[in-house]
């Protein structure tokens, strides 16, 4: 990549360069910031449905979720938080690989823990499914009720963003494996995809507690 | 960064006031009151991230009420001189509309162009003449 410089007006005396912000992680944020409205418009929808719905009939169709399952479920995504920042401080090291055998966890590079993350992600993803299926042998599907509507919209809208976080990781992964000497371009590339499951990962604990926690 | 952080920053309490006055107002209509109290998560999202940064990197020329022009000199950040790979994607993205107008399976060849643009695009810094 071409690095991009202004022109000095006279030659550079003892010229220190200015450290400056990353623009690809503030692109990052400002985006992120912007998907927070569109799952505000997820929330706004739920919870005008919920204040039109009769209570009792939101409530049949709400008892169907299975609160300890759905619990497991984000714990193991919170948990691929943590893996995915230990990733992040590989990277900040510019350590891809490990430099101890596999179980030896405190040698981890970027790799392994991206690895991990992704695998715990998957599981996040398939426990979804398993719920998905579950609920629509109950008679909750998308077209079944309004509830149905909204519970499918707000959980399968988040579960299209874990998804696009597992392909980031793998685009994270074939970036990493393909430099010979891993630098700035790929930890970038690390800590932004990081900032994006940190993200979705604080929108699914929002929406975890406003529909398992409230109903 | 101060400018930046404040202004960011100071936007997060008039939304909390806006959203609080707009909810007692509208007996909390759903719609509105989720949308504004989210609007002072976004002003705050990138306050927060503007002050963190702030915390990790010196005080830029452009902070300083006498710096001058010259001082900001050097690397400004890396940046792709040209890319054919947004095209590519346009086009993929194009296709997938094309089929949710036309039929579904225009989409699937869609999904796979976007996979070639995306992959394209991604890796295109890190292979070929830019491999490092």
């Amino acid at each position: 990549m071409a690095p991009v410089t202004t022109a000095p007006t006279h030659a550079p005396s003892a010229h220190v360069g200015v450290n400056r912000p990353n623009p690809v992680s503030v692109g990052t944020i400002v985006w992120l910031a912007s998907e927070l409205m569109f799952f505000a418009g997820l929330f706004a929808m739920y919870f005008s449905h919920r204040s039109v719905m009769p209570t009792q009939e939101w409530e049949a169709h709400a008892s169907n979720l299975a609160f300890p399952f759905a619990l497991g479920n984000t714990l193991i995504l919170v948990a691929s938080s943590v893996t995915c920042q230990m990733a992040v401080w590989a990277a900040e090291r510019f350590q891809p690989r490990r430099t101890g055998s596999l179980v030896q966890i405190n040698r981890w590079g970027m790799n392994e823990w991206m690895v991990l993350t992704f695998v715990m992600g998957s599981v996040f993803v398939a426990g979804q499914v398993f719920e998905y299926a579950e609920l629509v042998q109950h008679g909750v599907t998308i077209s079944s009720s309004p509830y149905g509507s909204v519970f499918f919209l707000t959980t399968g809208f988040h579960g299209l963003h874990v998804v696009g976080g597992l392909i980031a990781f793998l685009y994270v992964l074939a970036r990493s494996h393909a430099a010979k000497r891993f630098g700035h371009h790929e930890a970038t590339t690390a800590i932004v995809t990081s900032y994006y499951w940190h993200f979705v990962d604080v929108v699914w604990i929002a929406l975890f507690f406003v529909i398992y926690v409230l109903r | 960064m101060k400018i930046e952080t404040r202004l960011f920053a100071a936007l997060v309490p008039f939304f909390l006031i806006v959203a609080l006055a707009y909810g007692l107002t509208s007996k909390f209509e759903p719609v509105g009151t989720a949308a504004l109290f989210l609007l002072a998560g976004l002003v705050g999202m990138i306050a927060g991230y503007l002050a963190l940064t702030a915390r990790h990197i010196d005080a830029r020329p452009e902070d300083d009420p006498d710096g001058e022009i010259s001082q900001g000199a050097g690397e400004l950040g890396t940046f792709a001189p040209w890319s054919w790979w947004p095209l590519v994607l346009a086009f993929a993205a194009a296709v997938c509309f094309l089929g949710l107008a036309a039929g579904w399976w225009i989409f699937y060849i869609g999904i796979g162009i976007s996979a070639i643009a995306v992959t394209g695009w991604v890796m295109e810094y890190s292979r070929g003449l830019h491999a490092h």
